[in-house]
Formats: C-alpha cells, sequence, structure tokens
C-alpha cells in the first residue's frame, strides 16, 4: 500500500446539527407555530449525516484526524453519536450554553469558529451540510469559513486532497434552475471549509479504501458505543467567546413571527388500484413515467 | 497502486478458508468476491464432512476455524445415510450409514449462503490483524502480467468495480465457472463429461414434523439419496437431507447424459418431487386461501387481502415456533410467550379467525422457499494436473476437485484441504520471495500431491467399495448383469474379498468407472431391485411442485443491463439444448425467415421485386435477465459471472 505518506497530515472538523425527524412525520408544534422540540423526536439532520461521510473519506484516504463538533442543548450529544458512528470521529465536542439561545446563523458561525480554534490543533479542513431541514440555515458553513478566514467551495459531490502541494479540489454541482446543471471542478488551498451538496457520494476505488473504511467503520461502532469518553462539553467561558457575538445578542436577525404556510388543502386525489387489473397497473406505470419524464 | 502478498479471487467456502488460513499465517491477503452479501452466490447440496485417513492429514473444516464445533451455524448432524432404489411408487432402501461413516470424524448439513457468512466474519476478523480483509461485491475481470525488469512478473488485478491493483500471489477460489482460469489460459473449459448439472430446492418443515417424521432427536439429521426412475434414462440421482427446519431436495445429472437428450431440470424436479416416497417426506399442512369475490367493491377486497396476508404470517410464524423446540424455548426466553400453552393457544386462535374470517382452509401440500442450480466439477475427470499457472494457485471447484463417485459426495471439504495447502505454498514463497510457478506452483503441486483426497480422487477407494458391496448384502443378485452379479457374489463372501478387491485394483480405472457410472447402475439395476425386492409406499398427499415461472419470481435477481454471456453460435446444438437446459428458461427458439434472390411479380405498372423465402430457419436467442449463473451454457458460449452486486442472491444457497 502506498497512500500512507505522512500520518495525519490533515486534521478535519466536521460540523453537524441535530435537527427534528421530520421523515417519520411525527413532527409537532408549539402554540406560537415555532418546533415544539421536546415531541419531536431529533436525531442526526440528514446533511449533517452527508458531511459526516465526507469526513470519513478524509480519514479514509488521507488518514486525517477528525473532530466533529455541534452547538445545541445537551441532547445534541446524540447528534454527535450518529456523528462517530459514520466518520468514525476521534473526538466530539458539544457547545452548550444557555447564552448560545436563539443564535442566528452568524452567531452560530461565531461559535463554532470559537469552538474549532479550540480543538487542540490547527484544523485544515472543515466539512458542513447543505443546510438543516429545520430552517433554512444553509449559510452557517460560508459564514463560519468566512470567520475562520478559510476558503469556501460550496455544494461538493466528490473532493480529493493533493497532500503535498494542500491543495484541494472539489466537484462542485450548480443547478441553474430553469436551465441546466454544470458541474465546476474547482481547487484552492488549504485550510478551506466544505459544504456537501446533497448528491455527494464518496467512492472508494482503491482496495486499500475499501480495506480501511470497512475498518474504521467497525472502529466507528465500537467507540460510538463509548461516545461519552470522547466527548466535550463546552461553555461559553470555555470556549471563551465575547458575549455580544453569540446567541441571542449576537444575533443580527432575529426571526419574530412563525407562519405556517398551510399546506393546500386535500389536493391529492387518490385512488384505489386492484393490483390484479393489468389495465390499471399499465396506467400507473405510464403516470410515473410520465412524472419521472417531467411531462406532467 | 496498491499491491497486496495474496489475493484471493472468490469468496465460496474454499476462498474464505484460504483466507482465514493466510491470516494465521501473516501474510497480508484481500479477499475479492462478487456477489453481495458474501455466501449470495453459493449453492450446494449439501453435507459437510470432516474426514480422516490412515496415509496423511487432511485439512478439516474444524481445523480452520477453531470455535467451528461450537458456533457454526451448521444444520444438523448427519448421523444416518440411505440409499434408494426406485420403480414407480416401490422402494428398496439401503442402509449406508457405516459406508457415510467410513473415515468420517463428522458431517453436517449445512445451507452454504448462511455458513459462508460465518466463515467470512471469521475469516475477516482474523485478516484484518494482518491488514487484510474481504471486499463484497467486486468482480475480477482480467489479470495483467508485465516484467518488472528485474527477471520476475507482476501481475495487475483489473475488476469491474475498483481501480488496478497489484498482486504477488493469486489464489483463484473463483469456483466451477472460473473465469481466472480461462483468463490466465491454466487450463481450457471442463468438458461435459467432467461435469454435473445439480438442481435443488429448499422445503420447509417445522423441526419437531422433522423429528418425528424421519425419527430422530432434534440433533441429528438423515441423508436419503434416490436412483432409479427418476431419471427419465439419464445418468444421476436424487438427494434429500434433512437441516434443522428445511429440507435440501435435488438432482445431480451427469451434464454429457443432459446433452445428449436435453431435458427441463425443473420438470425433473418436479418429478421428483411428486414420487411418493419423496412427497411423503417434504409434505406439510398449508393454509389454502378462499378465491376472492370479485363482485365485492374494490375497497372491501383489498381490506380482505391485507387483513388475510397480514394473519396468515402471524399463523405461519406462530405454526412454526409451536412445531420447533429451538425456536419454542427461544420464543418463551424472550418473553414473546409466557409458556407452550400460550403459544398453542393463540395458534388456535388465529387458525380459527382464518376459518372463520375469511374461509381459510387446511390441505396437505409442501412449502417450497428456494430453487438453485449451480454445475459440479466431478474431480475424477476434471481435477487440474497442473493447478497453477504463473502466479495463480487453484482450489476449491476451480481446480476441478470433488469425490462424487456413486453415493460418495463430496467437494466442500476437499475446496478447504486445498486452501489450506496453497495458503502454505503462499507463505513458503514469500519467506524465499519467490512466487514464480516453478517454485510456488510446484511447491503447492507437490502438497496437493500428499493430500490423502488427491488420491481419493484419482483412484476408487476399495476399502469403501467393500463396505458399499456389504450394505448391499441382502438385494437379490438377479437383476444384475452377468459381470456384476459375479464381481458382489465374490465381494460379498468375506473370504474372497480381498481377492476380489485385487481384481478390481488390476482393471483399469476406466473400465471400473465405466461399470459403476453406467446407465445400469445408475438406472436400470435399481429400477430393477425395487421392481423385484421394493415395497409399495402409498402417498399419503399430493403435492403442487411451483411451476418455473412461480420459482424464478421467488428469486431474488439483481439485473445486471450488461450482458454477461454471449451466445457464440445460435444454431448449435449446443446452444439449442440449453433451450431445455438453463434452469431458468434464459434461452428461447425463436423461428426466422431467410431470404434469397430477388424475384419480379406482378405485371405492367405494379411489377415489384420480391425476396424469396429460402428456409424458415431457428435461432436460439438469450434473455440473460433471469439468468442464475449455474454455468450450464457456458460451455459454448463468452461466459463471465455478473458484475460486482448484480445477478442472483441466494438465502439458503
Ligand atoms: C447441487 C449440489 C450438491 C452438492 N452437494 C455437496 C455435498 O453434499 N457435499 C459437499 O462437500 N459438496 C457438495 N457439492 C459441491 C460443493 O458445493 C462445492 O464443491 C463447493 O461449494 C465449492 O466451493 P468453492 O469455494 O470452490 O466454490 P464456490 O462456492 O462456487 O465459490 C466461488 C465464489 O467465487 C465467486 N466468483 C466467481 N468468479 C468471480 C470473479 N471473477 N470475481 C469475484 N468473485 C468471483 C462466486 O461469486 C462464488 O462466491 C454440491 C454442489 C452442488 C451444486
Ligand atoms: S443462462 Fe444462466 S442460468 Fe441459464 S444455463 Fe446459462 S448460466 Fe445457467
Amino acid at each position: 500500500m502506498d497512500d500512507d505518506d505522512g500520518e495525519g497530515v490533515i486534521n478535519a472538523a466536521v460540523m453537524v446539527k441535530l435537527e427534528p425527524d421530520l421523515s417519520e412525520g411525527n413532527v409537532s408544534y408549539n402554540p406560537d407555530g415555532t418546533l415544539n422540540r421536546s415531541q419531536t423526536k431529533n436525531i442526526l439532520g440528514p446533511h449533517s449525516a452527508i458531511a459526516c461521510r465526507a469526513a470519513m473519506y478524509a480519514k479514509v484516504c488521507y488518514d486525517a484526524w477528525v473532530g466533529a463538533c455541534s452547538m445545541g442543548p445537551p441532547t445534541a450529544e446524540i447528534a454527535l453519536k450518529d456523528a462517530m458512528v459514520i466518520c468514525c470521529a476521534d473526538e466530539l465536542h458539544l457547545y452548550s450554553d444557555r447564552i448560545f439561545a436563539g443564535a442566528d446563523t452568524l452567531a452560530t458561525a461565531e461559535t463554532i469558529k470559537h469552538g474549532i480554534m479550540k480543538m487542540g490543533r490547527r484544523i485544515d479542513l472543515v466539512f458542513s451540510g447543505h443546510r438543516a431541514v429545520d430552517g433554512e440555515t444553509g449559510q452557517t458553513g460560508p459564514q463560519t469559513a468566512w470567520k475562520l478566514g478559510f476558503n469556501f467551495i460550496g455544494n461538493v459531490i466528490e473532493y480529493s486532497i493533493d497532500l503535498r502541494s494542500r491543495m484541494i479540489n472539489a466537484r462542485r454541482k450548480v443547478d441553474l434552475p430553469g436551465l441546466y446543471t454544470i458541474i465546476e471542478d474547482v481547487e484552492c488551498p488549504l485550510p478551506a471549509l466544505i459544504a456537501l451538496d446533497p448528491s455527494y457520494r464518496d467512492n472508494y476505488r482503491k482496495v486499500s479504501e475499501r480495506l480501511r473504511y470497512a475498518r474504521l467503520e467497525k472502529e466507528a461502532r465500537k467507540r460510538a458505543e463509548d461516545y461519552k469518553s470522547y466527548l466535550r462539553i463546552w461553555s461559553a467561558k470555555d470556549l471563551g467567546v465575547d458575549v455580544r457575538y453569540i446567541g441571542l445578542a449576537g444575533s443580527p436577525t432575529i426571526v419574530y413571527k412563525v407562519e405556517k404556510i398551510p399546506k393546500a388543502k386535500a389536493s391529492r386525489r387518490a385512488k384505489v388500484v386492484d393490483p390484479n387489473n393489468v389495465e390499471e397497473l399499465r396506467e400507473i406505470g405510464n403516470l410515473i413515467l410520465n412524472i419521472a419524464l417531467g411531462e406532467r | 497502486m496498491d499491491r497486496f502478498d495474496a489475493v484471493i479471487v472468490g469468496g465460496g467456502s474454499a476462498g474464505l478458508a484460504a483466507l482465514m488460513e493466510l491470516s494465521k499465517l501473516g501474510i497480508q491477503a484481500v479477499l475479492l468476491e462478487s456477489g453481495k452479501p458474501i455466501g449470495s452466490k453459493s449453492v450446494t447440496g449439501g453435507i459437510l464432512y470432516s474426514k480422516n485417513y490412515p496415509n496423511g492429514k487432511v485439512y478439516n473444516v474444524e481445523d480452520i476455524y477453531p470455535d467451528f464445533l461450537d458456533e457454526a451455524p451448521v444444520e444438523r448432524r448427519i448421523t444416518r445415510y440411505y440409499l434408494n432404489a426406485l420403480s414407480g411408487s416401490k422402494v428398496y432402501t439401503v442402509d449406508l450409514s457405516e459406508a457415510h461413516e467410513y473415515r468420517t470424524n463428522f458431517a453436517y448439513s449445512v445451507l452454504m449462503s448462511r455458513l459462508n457468512k460465518w466463515f467470512a466474519a471469521r475469516a475477516e476478523e482474523e485478516a484484518a490483524k494482518m491488514g487484510g480483509g474481504i471486499i463484497e461485491g467486486v468482480h475480477v475481470r482480467d489479470i495483467v502480467w508485465m516484467d518488472d525488469g528485474r527477471g520476475s512478473r507482476n501481475s495487475i488485478i483489473v475488476t469491474d468495480e475498483l481501480e488496478e491493483f497489484g498482486a504477488r500471489a493469486i489464489i483463484a477460489a473463483d469456483g466451477v465457472n472460473s473465469e481466472v482460469a480461462l483468463i490466465s489460459n491454466a487450463r481450457g473449459k471442463f468438458e461435459p463429461e467432467a461435469l454435473y448439472q445439480g438442481v435443488k430446492c429448499i422445503v420447509r418443515l417445522p423441526e419437531d414434523v422433522m423429528d418425528e417424521r424421519f425419527n430422530i432427536s432434534s440433533d441429528e439429521g438423515v441423508a436419503h439419496l434416490f436412483a432409479g426412475d427418476i431419471s427419465k434414462g439419464h445418468n444421476g440421482g436424487g438427494f434429500l437431507y434433512t437441516n434443522r427446519d428445511t429440507l435440501s431436495v435435488g438432482l445431480v445429472y451427469h451434464l454429457d447424459s443432459l446433452l445428449k437428450s436435453p431435458i427441463e431440470p425443473y420438470n425433473l424436479l418436479n418429478e421428483f418431487l411428486t414420487i411418493p416416497v419423496v412427497t411423503n417426506y417434504i409434505v406439510d399442512e398449508v393454509a389454502v386461501p378462499k378465491e376472492l369475490d370479485r363482485t365485492l367493491p374494490k375497497e372491501e377486497q383489498l381490506r380482505i387481502r391485507f387483513g388475510l396476508s397480514r394473519l396468515l404470517k402471524q399463523y405461519e410464524e406462530l405454526r412454526y415456533t409451536y412445531y420447533s423446540k429451538h425456536a419454542r424455548l427461544d420464543a418463551i426466553r424472550r418473553g414473546l410467550y409466557s409458556n407452550e400453552d400460550e403459544i398453542k393457544t393463540r395458534l388456535e386462535e388465529v387458525r380459527g379467525r382464518l376459518e372463520r374470517e375469511y374461509g381459510v382452509t387446511f390441505a396437505k401440500n409442501y412449502v417450497e422457499m428456494e430453487y438453485s442450480c449451480k454445475l459440479v466439477p466431478d474431480g475424477k475427470r476434471a481435477m487440474m494436473g497442473k493447478p497453477y499457472k504463473n502466479n495463480i494457485l487453484f482450489i476449491g471447484d476451480a481446480a476441478g476437485k470433488g469425490i462424487f463417485l456413486g453415493t460418495r459426495i463430496e467437494g466442500i471439504n476437499i475446496g478447504i484441504d486445498d486452501a489450506a495447502r496453497a495458503a502454505r505454498a503462499v507463505a513458503m514463497a514469500k519467506k524465499m520471495n519467490n512466487f514464480s510457478e516453478d517454485y510456488m506452483g510446484r511447491y503447492y503441486t507437490q502438497l496437493v500431491e500428499e493430500s490423502p483426497y488427491t488420491d481419493d480422487i484419482r483412484r476408487i477407494d476399495f476399502e469403501y467399495m467393500k463396505i458399499f458391496v456389504r450394505a448391499c448384502g441382502n438385494i437379490p443378485l438377479e437383476p444384475f448383469p452377468l459381470f456384476l452379479r459375479l464381481a458382489f457374489m465374490l465381494i460379498q463372501k468375506t473370504a474372497v474379498q480381498e481377492l476380489a478387491a485385487a481384481i478390481a485394483r488390476m482393471m483399469a480405472q476406466s473400465t471400473l468407472l465405466k461399470i459403476i457410472e453406467s446407465n445400469d447402475a445408475y438406472v436400470r439395476i435399481p429400477m430393477e431391485v425395487a421392481r423385484k425386492v421394493g415395497s409399495e409406499v402409498k402417498p399419503i398427499a399430493e403435492v403442487r411442485p411451483l411451476s418455473i415461472d412461480e420459482r424464478i419470481a421467488r428469486l431474488k435477481i439483481r439485473e445486471d443491463e450488461v450482458p454477461h454471456i454471449r451466445i457464440k453460435d445460435p444454431r448449435s446444438r449446443f446452444i439449442k439444448a440449453m433451450v431445455h437446459l438453463c434452469p431458468t428458461r434464459c434461452y428461447m427458439m425463436e423461428a426466422s425467415e431467410e431470404m434469397e434472390g430477388k424475384e419480379e411479380v406482378g405485371k405492367g405498372e405494379g411489377v415489384k421485386t420480391e425476396a424469396r423465402l429460402k428456409a424458415v430457419v431457428s435461432n436460439v436467442i438469450l434473455q440473460h435477465e433471469g439468468c442464475i449463473e449455474c454455468g450450464t451454457c457456458s460451455g459454448e458460449t463468452e461466459w463471465r459471472h455478473t458484475r460486482g452486486e448484480k445477478g442472483i442472491v441466494y438465502e439458503y444457497g
């Protein structure tokens, strides 16, 4: 195997978020329209999970050290545990303090910046998800990059690192709505923060990578059973943040009203189909085909 | 580029044992298996033997996996072994348990897909210690050799899924349809004379019912072989083995015999299942739902269908729990039920509801779980004399191994023995830093020659034959051809057994084989014996075997859009035979019109030229989508396995 020159050359961080499990449909709301977080089951957000896969890729292919971090309530340690299963994180950092509450994306970025700077090693690469499912918070990643002074690449679907020149090569997918989708290959020097596109695919094409992946996957499951011993919880004081820039106080944007857009009422027409009736099945087949071909 | 000391192609029982042994010997080894999960392409009959020989050591499964006897998910320990001669509904049974015990430490019935998963978990754990492991879903497509400029040759493995990588030693464990053997030119394809086609189905039967029916305790198992008029005159026979709560039921035929007068394997299987003695073993009580009233509103029809299928599932689960000692205890231990009576009450309740609410009736039939088919190499004709090429060592089915002679059926154990020897050869090659054909290949051949199995494959074991003949002691000899009658008579007399054996030993092996594997031995004699001295077996019920379409519908096949088989000559005799012999009906005959010349028709302005019909010819076409990679058609096609993860996924195997 010839891929392991220079151990621990890359130090990476992955920022993740605890989010309501919208897939289950068991979301509940407060009377004021905000999410009732205590009633809704929370998990590692799906976009965060993609960021973790990208972090695992760095671990497998570049032997990276990976720290997973999250800002959130104490229960967010579950998100970090889930993250650990995916990326085999070496450390878990949770930034949890009442004072962080009410943070918008900029204030969150401020907290995470301090967290990343306090990971105890020079971080070269940060991974973030595309956005969160419980809020259009796609700017947290770029804002964190900006605060850290890192280069930023968004919508990444594939990446590689040149360890010698310390450059990251990324392929990004740019959807031009109504027009077409373009694939861009970009490169920039480290340190950098990359946000992963939902269509990110890790592609382990080397035998050594597959073997390392299998090994790390096992290791990750083992670590996650004992995740608390990898976990450090940071308060605002521990992080040494300036309270003017974090939490509600540090948030220039304030959500002062939440209104649900009512779902169009019963716009679904349902028809019971007899699974033995070939004609009806054919009709459905055509319908699906039309939708798939975009000729609805 | 990645480079490894040892790369194993194929994760069947042989390849996995090689990985385990190499890792134990401190070698970093990587195993590539095209199926995913591992075991999904494995098929066996099958009974796994552990053997002992006075003239040397064989490497047994428990030598490779030290916790095998305590932990492995084997089915039942086979303690009784019978040969049944059949003619119509008459059967004459010979107890061959002594022959089965001959040089046997133990024998277990196994389901190969499941057992290989266990082997894989063990081997992977061991391999990880050396930085090796298993990669599933990768199909090896090519191997390229390049001179390294220093007198030795580097081999590069090319797959459909991964970047190319280097290997110092390669162990080909890719089964009977080995692509590595052809890529490397180590041998040609096996001839039909050297192959069997095995076809099989898994039949479900509750554990307690099985114990009672076969008169065995829950840890014992029985093997039944069948010969006689089950084959439509082809050379081959049937088998039925007891697993924990399933039966493995199938047939194995000489491929050359099938090619001579092609016949559908699934039809043969179905006839086999409906022979009274077999039917009586497989029959079970099954729920028969009432025909749905089509005049009911559609919503109501759907409600009934869903309700019924849920309740039927519950019934099945309850029944298999109640009628299985292991499942019953397990369910109580897990707190699902407080005691046996509760399970029984629940079962009766659900059964009552099925009858009352859904008009379900209960009838005798059998429950088929999985259909499978695979070629088997006949060791005495297929075994490679030189089981190596360049830096490749061949093991198991890929090397044409196997003892398939009359009532002896052994393949898994021999592949495992090969694996241990190949691993030792690679370890030695590494020590001497010489992976050449001349060193590693020859050293491996020497180790294989030392294996008692090698001799056993080449020569008929007369000790075994004597035991066999003794077991047949009570058979009247009139139906036998004169020669055999004399031989039997001699051999039955203990005093002249040695003499008879000596005479037989003097005969050329091929002459003896001609007698043992003659149509007389497979078909005529068993039929005569059953007819003359067999007893009549009355079927306790009728079973309705599944149609081939129903079977295919139950198989899990991940379609590979890229065809992996190409017909060479659509009109050859061989390929026409495949229309019958393909176990999943992938081959079809298509009539096409062959035109010639041009002819003027019509008069004046309406003159047209038309081609003249020369002949209607029939071509064979292939639809590879339903292929289960048995290899039957590989003889005269460009044949490969599907790409990684694609194709058949067996659950039992
Ligand atoms: C019906 C039947 C009954 C039998 N009964 C018995 C019995 O009772 N007792 C007994 O001992 N033996 C029996 N045998 C024989 C026994 O099953 C075989 O000898 C044994 O399973 C062979 O193991 P193997 O590892 O050599 O090959 P296989 O189990 O065939 O494994 C080969 C593996 O290689 C993989 N592969 C192939 N090509 C590639 C490639 N290019 N790249 C990557 N992977 C590849 C395949 O997917 C497969 O998993 C029976 C066989 C059959 C068919
Ligand atoms: S097409 Fe597939 S299933 Fe049919 S004979 Fe060939 S290998 Fe077997």
